[in-house]
């Protein structure tokens, strides 16, 4: 060997040396730099391995939340997200292509919430709003969504051929908004020649078992309007511009229903339209003539579609048989049951929505990526052609009426809280009230008649018309007054404007009704009638303008309306109960009352004043 | 005291530091980490164009791989419960765990490519010929043995990337006719990428293939001395001009070479491991195929033939280019031209394999990066 060569190799050798020691030093610096120790909370069950506490101090956690939720239980990243075996501050905040999930935002802290605190009544406030929407909204039609039940209330639409014309159909499904600014049944983008099938494959179907209504004597749209106002419909519609918006606005009803139907509707309610949530009104036919003739009179001429007119011509069996093939299609049949049509949920399942990455989430049409899941939720629900490309087929979702951004985000919240696994139950809360069941026998019968729960609510469930809820209704009133109140109900708050309506009950119906909310409704918190000492009443009285009960009460000629009135209240209300309440407001739900808790001794004398108010009985025949 | 020193040194190393051509010839033959190499070379051997140093940074890395191996067996645990954690333990909390990790990684991709350039050398280099027919097999095997542990430590991250391409992997082997779904279930342990499999790929990583890899490695070193050292012209000018039969003695010419190739290889691998982090996608999740699912990169030109015909890619050229292989030295037999690259009476074996590495470098390099989502061809890479 050339000593060149030589030279050459021991300049290789000496570089390579040099070269090793250096990069072994580069690797030793790496090291100092790392934390020397590490600090980390361990959650097996949950699979928990947080190693946040090495920077941060969990004491300096602000709020009450750690309180309930030690760290040493659930560790950081349950509630916090990001990458909680991480030592560095941005491997243990951001993404990283081994890291999908970067620390959560706040819409996403909601949804993690949800993911323990399940049920409808969980005690976040999104999470909360977000299961109600989804339920509201019918989502759970289409999608399957772990713990919303699918809607059930939407028209059945046997005997739909009966009720509107063709003209309505296709004004409805063009633009629902247009015919009923309070719809609740969401905008499908449907084309007209779509439409017109649906409209034949509609008019194919079963019509409703209508009773003949008898031309004479003819309704009279005055008397009709008397009767409208007598039965308290507006409690619930709106008609003439004022009213509540429970249920479709009645100016409305002249465009959209035959009369015929209306009849049998006013009739015997259920008869037609078994599912509806007003109760079942059995009228004299004579009152629903007039109530006929009024509506019949009640135009909206921009809507552009024409009272009643029957379907022109046959059914095409080919178009109707191209509309069952989109209401299959569209899901209709998941909320309007339709024997023969497919009600399976046809859209994509949401029940594991909260595993997915962003990166598997869909960009909109411009290729904008949304934050977070919560947030792309919300845009599908306000929004869904956002998403639509253009080679592929438009989505099918459609248009929800009336969202709002913060509702749509809530729901975005729910729906984000859904995954695939779930923690392990000793982790999960459970906050579904127990439902409303009704009784059996003839008393189911009433209840399923009278649907109470359509517009009082029950357990926090039912509907949110009436102030007033079953819960421990029957150890707050008494039998005797319940059973006069539901024949022939009467204002007891002057200040609401829903009024029970005149359910048009017997006797012995309201007889049994009342004895079963007496029985059924009763609260262990509510005692039996105390004993009121001989001067409780005067003393009571003392305490009555103490505590300022005028502010809100009418009672012994003075007040205000804001409360129920307290005139004759020993006849409407059990001593146990008015007691009870000004201890703790707590014994009835949505109270007014609200931190109002006074002393046994202040309780009963107030109780004993309050009781021994005079009042005239509301209904002056009766015997007490 | 010194003397008892001495004493201990001369009983491990029986001759000292050489001082003359004797001594070190003695030197050779009396180590046992010596005696591998012959005691004297021939000069054109020492030629870094005879070998390209590719058999030497083969065992190096072989080395690098199995002392890395041995650090990462320490904390990992072979379960898909927490083999993942495992690789984020190394990342945030094992000292050296990502360097090591990556020292792993890289040297494992090197050894395949280096080991297939090294089957390529001999080739063109006629290094199958007679009498080294036998060893030229061996090779044969220790590519695939490198192939096998390579596509075995693959599995063990336990990450998307891993269960996808074993899967995809897996699924090649299941082409094989009749055998193909036995070989699976033996392969995996059960119908799917599991718990099995993973088991099954940590002991082959970490036990079997490493202990058929050194018993090879140790003939195969063995036969090349045996056989004659390395192939070199008999012709080559260099040669010829020395005197015949002239021999370089191993120490210090062969061994202070193979140190040279073993530091850079080291510094270089060291520089990788320091610059570049070894891939981690996130956690395996069965339920979630990526598009496309690819093999490992030395798997995508079959996986890309598969995609045009699973048996025919999927199974026979593989299978063809292994028989061939082996058979090679059995078949093409005559001695004009070895030890010298592209000679005269060698062009047509010359441009068949070279034709055959170009084709198959073609299609691995479309299967990796202009293979887009459901296979199909990009433009551009991403």
């Amino acid at each position: 060997m050339t000593p060149r060569e030589d030279r050459w190799l021991h300049a290789v050798f000496a570089f390579a040396s040099v070269a090793i020691v250096g990069l072994v030093g580069v690797a030793v610096a790496r090291e100092w730099t790392r934390p020397l120790s590490i600090d980390q909370r361990l959650v097996p069950a949950l699979g928990v391995v947080d190693r946040c506490i090495t920077c941060h101090d969990e004491a300096k956690h602000p709020g009450q939340m750690l309180e309930q939720h030690p760290v040493e239980r659930f560790g950081c990243t349950i509630c916090h997200g990001g990458q909680g075996l991480a030592t560095s501050a941005k491997a243990a905040h951001e993404a990283s292509p081994d890291w999908e999930r970067p620390l959560f935002t706040k819409a996403e802290r909601d949804a993690a919430c949800g993911t323990c605190h399940v049920g409808s009544a969980a005690p976040i406030a999104r999470v909360a709003a977000g299961r109600k929407a989804l339920a509201d909204r019918g989502c759970a039609g289409c999608h399957t969504i772990a713990g919303v039940a699918p809607p059930n209330h939407a028209p059945e639409l046997d005997g739909l051929r009966d009720k509107v014309s063709p003209a309505w159909v296709r004004a409805w499904l063009t633009d629902p908004g247009k015919l009923d600014p309070a719809h609740k049944m969401p905008t499908f983008r449907l084309t007209r020649p779509e439409i017109d099938a649906l409209v034949a494959f509609l008019w194919t179907l079963p019509g409703a078992p209508m009773r003949p209504m008898p031309a004479e004597p003819a309704g009279d749209a005055d008397r009709g309007k008397t009767a409208l106002a007598k039965v308290r419909c507006a409690t619930c519609h709106k008609f003439e511009g004022r009213g509540g918006d429970f249920g479709p606005d009645l100016g409305l009803a002249g465009v959209k229903v035959r009369s015929a139907w209306l009849w049998n509707y006013l009739t015997d309610t259920h008869r037609v339209h078994p599912k509806t949530r007003m109760p079942g009104f059995k009228l004299p036919p004579q009152d629903a003539a007039d109530i006929v003739a009024y509506a019949a009179e009640q135009w909206v001429p921009d809507t552009g579609v024409l009272p009643w007119q029957a379907f022109e011509g046959d059914v095409d069996p080919k178009l109707a048989a191209k509309g069952l093939q989109l209401f299959a299609d569209h899901g209709c049949g998941t909320c309007h049951f339709v024997a023969g049509a497919r009600a399976a949920p046809s859209a994509p399942a949401l029940d594991r929505l909260g595993d997915r990455r962003l990166t598997d989430l869909s960009r909109t049409t411009q290729g904008r990526m949304l934050p977070d899941v919560p947030a792309w939720v919300a845009q599908k629900v306000q929004a869904p052609q956002a998403f639509d490309s253009a080679g592929a087929a438009p989505s099918k979702m459609p248009t929800f009426p009336n969202v709002t951004p913060e509702e749509a985000l809530a729901m975005g919240i729910a729906v984000a809280s859904q995954h695939a696994s779930p923690p392990p139950e000793p982790w999960i809360r459970h906050h579904e009230p127990a439902p409303f069941v009704p009784p059996p026998g003839e008393t189911g019968q009433l209840v399923e008649r009278f649907r109470c729960i359509s517009c009082h609510r029950f357990n926090g469930q039912g509907g949110d018309v009436s102030r007033i809820p079953l819960d421990n209704v029957g150890a707050r009133l008494r039998q005797g007054w319940l059973e006069r109140f539901l024949r022939e109900p009467v204002t007891v708050r002057m200040d609401q404007a829903e009024r029970m309506p005149i359910l048009g009950m017997t006797d012995e119906e309201a007889k049994r009704l009342a004895a079963w909310l007496e029985t059924a409704f009763g609260d262990g918190r509510i005692g039996p009638a105390p004993v009121f000492l001989p001067n409780d009443a005067t003393e009571g009285k003392a305490l009555y303008a103490l505590n300022k009960c005028g502010q809100c009460h009418v009672g012994d000629g003075g007040g205000t309306m804001k409360g129920p009135t307290l005139d004759g209240a020993a006849q409407r209300l059990d001593p146990g109960y008015v007691v009870a309440l000004l201890r703790d407001p707590a014994v009835v739900p949505e109270n007014r009352h609200v931190g109002l808790r006074l002393p046994d001794a202040v309780a009963r004398p107030l109780a004993a004043y309050v009781l021994s108010l005079p009042g005239a009985s509301p209904w002056p025949d009766a015997p007490h | 005291m010194r003397k008892l020193a001495n004493h201990v040194y001369k009983s491990i190393f029986r001759i000292g530091w050489p001082k003359d051509e004797r001594a070190a010839t003695k030197a050779m033959v009396s180590s046992i980490t010596l005696h591998v190499h012959p005691p004297k070379v021939r000069p054109a051997a020492l030629k870094f164009r005879a070998t390209w140093a590719l058999g030497i940074i083969s065992v190096v890395l072989a080395g690098a791989l199995t002392a890395t191996g041995v650090y990462l067996m320490f904390y990992y645990y072979p379960h898909p419960d927490v083999a993942w954690r495992s690789m984020k333990d190394l990342a945030f909390v094992v000292p050296f765990g990502v360097v090591t990790r990556n020292l792993h990684r890289w040297g494992a991709h090197a050894m395949v490519a280096i080991v297939t350039l090294h089957m390529l050398r001999v080739f063109l280099s006629g290094g199958y010929k007679p009498p080294r027919e036998a060893n030229w097999v061996a090779g044969v095997g220790l590519w695939v043995l490198t192939l096998a542990l390579s596509f075995t430590g693959y599995l063990l991250p336990w990450d998307q990337l891993a269960y996808w391409a074993v899967t995809v992997g897996a699924n090649m082997a299941g082409a094989v006719p009749w055998l193909g779904k036995p070989l699976r279930i033996l392969l995996l342990g059960d119908m799917t990428v599991g718990e099995a499999a993973l088991l099954r790929f940590y002991v082959l990583h970490c036990v079997l293939l490493p202990l058929l890899l050194f018993g090879l490695v140790g003939f195969h070193l063995f036969r090349v001395r045996k056989d004659g050292g390395l192939v070199v012209a008999e012709h080559d000018p260099e040669t010829l001009a020395a005197k015949p039969g002239f021999r370089l003695p191993s120490w210090p010419h062969l061994v202070y070479r193979e140190l040279i190739v073993g530091l850079l290889t080291t510094a270089a691998l060291l520089a990788l491991a320091l610059v570049a982090n070894a891939p981690l996608e996130p956690l395996a999740d069965p339920s979630r195929t990526p598009n496309p699912a690819k093999a490992p990169w030395y798997f995508l030109g079959i996986q890309e033939l598969a995609h045009w015909s699973a048996f025919w890619g999927g199974v026979f050229i593989p299978a063809l280019t292994v028989a061939v292989l082996c058979a090679l030295p059995y078949v093409d037999r005559h001695l004009h031209g070895v030890g010298r690259y592209f000679p005269r009476e060698r062009r047509l074996a010359s441009g068949l394999f070279l034709a055959f590495a170009l084709f198959f470098s073609v299609v691995t390099v479309i299967g990796t990066l202009f293979r887009g989502p459901a296979w199909a061809l990009m433009w551009w890479p991403n």
